[in-house]
């Protein structure tokens, strides 16, 4: 008896320790060198003209809603950034394309469509605008 | 009727409930799971773990807003702490509870075979899940779901 109550004991601790690794990689800026765009067709929607939140979602993840609303809300921030959400269990193609591993996950495309950074699992508004600056800014034309 | 066509189907109908009740659910599972645990792979542990799956059978098969415990949590707890802040659709913690439903049917087929080993790996599955769901708010399958897609999907 003790002993099983023992075994329950580190049983969860050991959850404990796996939630916590696994909560502090949630949402994490990585700069991402991928060569070649993400062209609209490949997306089904159009791109933002300055920059893109591309954000994988499926419909049994409880944390992609308030997501999907806190990047349009980033990107409402500055003009020309654009928010597309994919099912990726619709998109499995480009989910394994592109490794989407877990939902939500986020790529940043910038105004060419090429991926500049992502994020694996769901941001806070600070790593949501990490992410964005992550994208050079448009070049300034004088006419 | 293929895979899509009945994705399609059912998703229009998104139902939004009360994302304690389904934590509050998660609680009791893993009072229950850790009962059965203690009392181990014999006759009372199996029936534990039976009667944690027909808990689970109305929440895998329609949804947990039909469980016995979300029907406890609306009567007994939602009155005193009021309406939630924010609402969830209620496929997650479905898909959780058919997660649930599954394993808890599997430490009982283990369990009654006499494969004790099976029995306390299936039912610590159960335990493990609903503590990260109850404790830490954490949905484990949330985050297998794609997984579980991209395994069993094979490329176009």
């Amino acid at each position: 008896m003790l002993i099983r109550l023992l075994a329950i004991a580190v049983l969860l601790g050991l959850a404990t320790l796996a939630y916590r690794w696994w909560q502090g990689r949630q949402g994490k800026v990585r700069r991402v060198e991928r060569p070649g765009a993400l062209t609209p067709l490949t997306l089904g929607a159009a791109r933002g003209p300055h920059a893109t939140f591309v954000q994988f979602s499926t419909p049994m993840c409880a944390k992609c809603p308030p997501t999907a609303l806190l990047l349009q809300r980033v990107a409402a921030e500055q003009p020309g950034v654009g928010h597309i959400e994919i099912d990726a269990a619709e998109r499995l193609d480009l989910a394994r394309e592109l490794g989407i591993m877990r939902t939500p996950t986020t790529l940043i495309l910038d105004s060419d469509g090429v991926v500049v950074a992502r994020m694996d699992g769901a941001p806070s508004e600070a790593q949501a605008r990490e992410a964005l600056a992550a994208v050079p800014p448009p070049t300034e034309y004088a006419i | 009727m293929s895979n899509e066509a009945a994705a399609a189907e059912a998703k229009p109908k998104d139902i939004q409930i009360d994302p304690r009740g389904y934590r509050f659910g998660a609680s009791l599972t893993l009072v229950i799971s850790i009962i059965a645990l203690v009392l181990g792979a014999n006759a009372a542990g199996v029936i534990t773990m039976g009667i944690l799956a027909l808990l689970f059978l109305p929440g895998a098969t329609i949804g947990p807003q039909k469980t016995l415990q979300s029907w406890v949590f609306r009567k007994a707890i939602r009155p005193r702490i009021g309406p939630p802040s924010e609402t969830e659709s209620f496929r997650p913690p479905r898909f959780a509870q058919q997660m649930g439903l599954g394993f808890a049917l599997l430490a009982v087929i283990f369990g009654a075979l006499g494969s004790a080993p099976g029995f306390y790996i299936f039912t610590g599955f159960v335990v493990v899940a609903s503590f990260l769901n109850s404790v830490l708010g954490f949905c484990l399958g949330c985050e297998i779901y794609l997984l579980l897609k991209r395994a069993t999907t094979r490329a176009a």
